[in-house]
């Protein structure tokens, strides 16, 4: 049996909950970071927390993740009160933070079988396990590596691995992959998304689309600490923007010049949308909405048409105006 | 119609740790580190007790006349003095960076083990189990066999002398905890230094008797767990009279350790609420 399919308990039975929040709220002082949210999370699902910086998404798995007791509202994990069950329920979760908090001065294996043992993890069994994870995440050749030796690729994969330690129910994940090259990211991506398909229950924020877009069952996007949508990604696509996107270039043309031609081309697509370098227009048929540019006496540099993505959802619902850190 | 998930998950059960079970679990973490560095600790608990014992204890206790040492020779009198300053060396190693860096990205060990069934207290007492245990166990038991060889020791119940290092080591240990714990900055990890583990090492009685200190230092003194530690040792290796009743110092190092274990607790607790 290979390393990855021990950690499946079992088939996933998809209508079993759980996560179940009603109108959760956490306040810090005047500052309310996440106002009142709603959302169910179901066994073997990998469901997605999508948000700008300081839209409450983190908050939000603080309180989930029982290291953050909300400030209103209920929910129940596994059935349990997180105010009261903090213990039991951590402990049928995997947690992988974002900036991974694992001991430098350790090493691989020893990150691994000191996290076992905070679980009551027997010595002998959770060094079996360990080697069992590592393999899955291909550290097995660095299992004796100092962790402060690792490249920061690798270390996100240990801290995956270290979070399956516990054979948990639900493993969430804090931005899985912010700060890794594509490599490393496409090898997470490989590893959670085979972690997803043997049932294993995910949960995580993003604020990169395409993680989103791969590896989410469901969604919902946070924009100042309330869900604004949510759904699953073809279904936030298909309900918030058209299916298809012509990005209309014009060299040497900008800004104020851009929104001059978007005015001329009103009418073709369901929604035009002027940005400082090129117009978006919305549509359902690229090609027809390529001859009407056209037929308008309108010249673009370069035409490009795409699959609407969940990042037009995205920056549709939350704004294109920079948000700034909590 | 969806159902939510039943909890007869045996890991709830496990999750209901006692205090004990908790900080052993939490020790995991401090054990493992200091698997990595207790070659460093040799030279603290061998080498720096034999260098003060030749240079300060031999070589200053040659001009020392042991009547203003209560009749004691100058290497006798420091001593037991050396051996409970060593468990205030030790907690300067273990309570002030590693605590700090407990919650922060660099050290970490208290937020990733934050995320598991461990509850602040574990994770409190498994760090204190490491400092008040574990260390002054490994550090302050050698220093005590290492002095040995100088004779001077008047009898076997010297051995108490480390039980007085473990007074010292638990009645300074919480408070360290809860100072570091509240702290926000790294630069004012120094202010720890400088006004807790050097007044306490210098002003307890261990190098010079307590009453040669100017009259309104005294306080500073009686504070101190170091000297309620040191008067302890020196009674139990040579046999001195102790300023308080040995019953009196004892209280006071049991109720510094209890009152600053609930202070801690509360800090750690505010600390790992987010």
């Amino acid at each position: 049996m290979s390393a990855a399919a021990s950690i499946l308990h079992s088939m996933p039975i998809r209508d079993e909950i759980l996560i179940r929040a009603r109108d959760l709220r956490k306040s810090y002082g005047e500052y309310e970071a996440v106002k009142g949210v709603d959302f169910e999370i179901k066994r073997g699902e990998a469901f997605g927390f999508l948000g700008a910086n300081g839209a409450g998404k983190s908050t939000t798995m603080r309180m989930i993740g029982c290291v953050s007791q909300p400030s209103g509202g209920t929910m129940e994990v596994f059935g349990l009160d997180p105010h009261t069950d903090g213990p039991a329920i951590r402990s049928r979760l995997g947690v992988v933070p974002q900036d991974n908090t694992l001991d430098g001065m350790l090493t691989v294996v020893e990150n691994m079988t000191v996290y076992a043992g905070y679980f009551g993890i027997k010595r002998k069994q959770a060094k079996a396990k360990a080697a069992e994870l590592l393999e899955f995440v291909q550290l097995t050749a660095r299992s004796e590596d100092q962790v402060s030796d690792l490249s920061g690729g690798m270390q996100r994969r240990l801290a995956i691995a270290r979070s399956l330690i516990n054979e948990p129910d639900l493993v969430i994940l804090d931005e899985p992959t912010t700060g890794l090259d594509p490599q490393a990211r496409h090898l997470v991506w490989e590893r959670l998304f085979q972690l997803k398909e043997q049932g294993t229950s995910i949960l995580l924020t993003t604020h990169y689309m395409d993680e989103a877009e791969q590896l989410c069952d469901r969604l919902v996007v946070m924009d100042e600490g309330l869900i604004i949508a949510s759904g699953s990604p073809r279904e936030l696509i298909d309900t918030h923007v058209t299916k298809e996107v012509v990005e209309v270039r014009f060299s040497g043309i900008h800004t104020t010049d851009l929104h001059d031609i978007a005015e001329k081309l009103e009418g073709i697509g369901a929604q035009i949308e002027p940005l400082p370098d090129r117009i978006l227009v919305y549509t359902d048929d690229a090609d027809a909405t390529a001859i009407a540019i056209e037929a308008r006496g309108i010249h673009p540099t370069s035409q490009l048409a795409r699959r609407a993505t969940l990042e037009d959802v995205f920056l549709r619902l939350t704004g294109r105006a920079l948000v700034e850190d909590e | 119609m969806a159902t939510l998930a039943e909890t007869e998950a045996p890991q709830a059960k496990a999750a209901e740790l006692s205090y004990l079970v908790g900080a052993w679990r939490a020790f995991g973490l401090q054990w493992a580190l200091y698997r990595h560095i207790w070659n460093g600790t040799v030279f603290t608990s061998v080498f720096l007790p034999i260098l003060y014992m030749i240079s300060i204890g031999i070589g200053v206790g040659s001009y020392i006349d042991p009547g203003a040492t209560g009749g004691l020779t100058y290497a006798e009198f420091i001593a037991p003095g050396l051996i409970c300053s060593v468990a205030v060396m030790m907690l300067g190693n273990d309570m002030v960076y590693p605590v700090f860096g407990g919650y922060h990205e660099w050290g970490g060990g208290y937020l990733h083990q934050r995320s598991t069934p461990l509850r602040p207290v574990d994770i409190l007492n498994g760090h204190l189990a490491y400092a008040v245990i574990f260390r002054p166990f490994t550090s302050c038991t050698v220093v005590a066999i290492v002095l040995a060889f100088f004779g001077v020791y008047t009898s076997w119940w010297a051995a108490l002398a480390v039980i007085a290092a473990f007074g010292v080591s638990a009645a300074l240990a919480p408070w360290l905890h809860a100072w570091c714990s509240s702290l926000k900055n790294d630069a004012m990890l120094n202010s720890v230094y400088r006004f807790a583990i050097m007044p306490i090492s210098l002003f307890s009685g261990v190098f010079f008797p307590a009453e040669q200190m100017p009259g309104f230092l005294q306080p500073l003194v009686w504070i101190s767990p170091l000297w309620h530690g040191t008067e302890l040792a020196r009674a139990a290796t040579a046999g001195a009279a102790t300023a308080l009743p040995p019953v009196a110092h004892l209280a006071y190092l049991v109720a510094l350790a209890i009152g600053g274990w609930f202070l801690a607790r509360r800090v750690i607790a505010r600390r790992l609420s987010f």
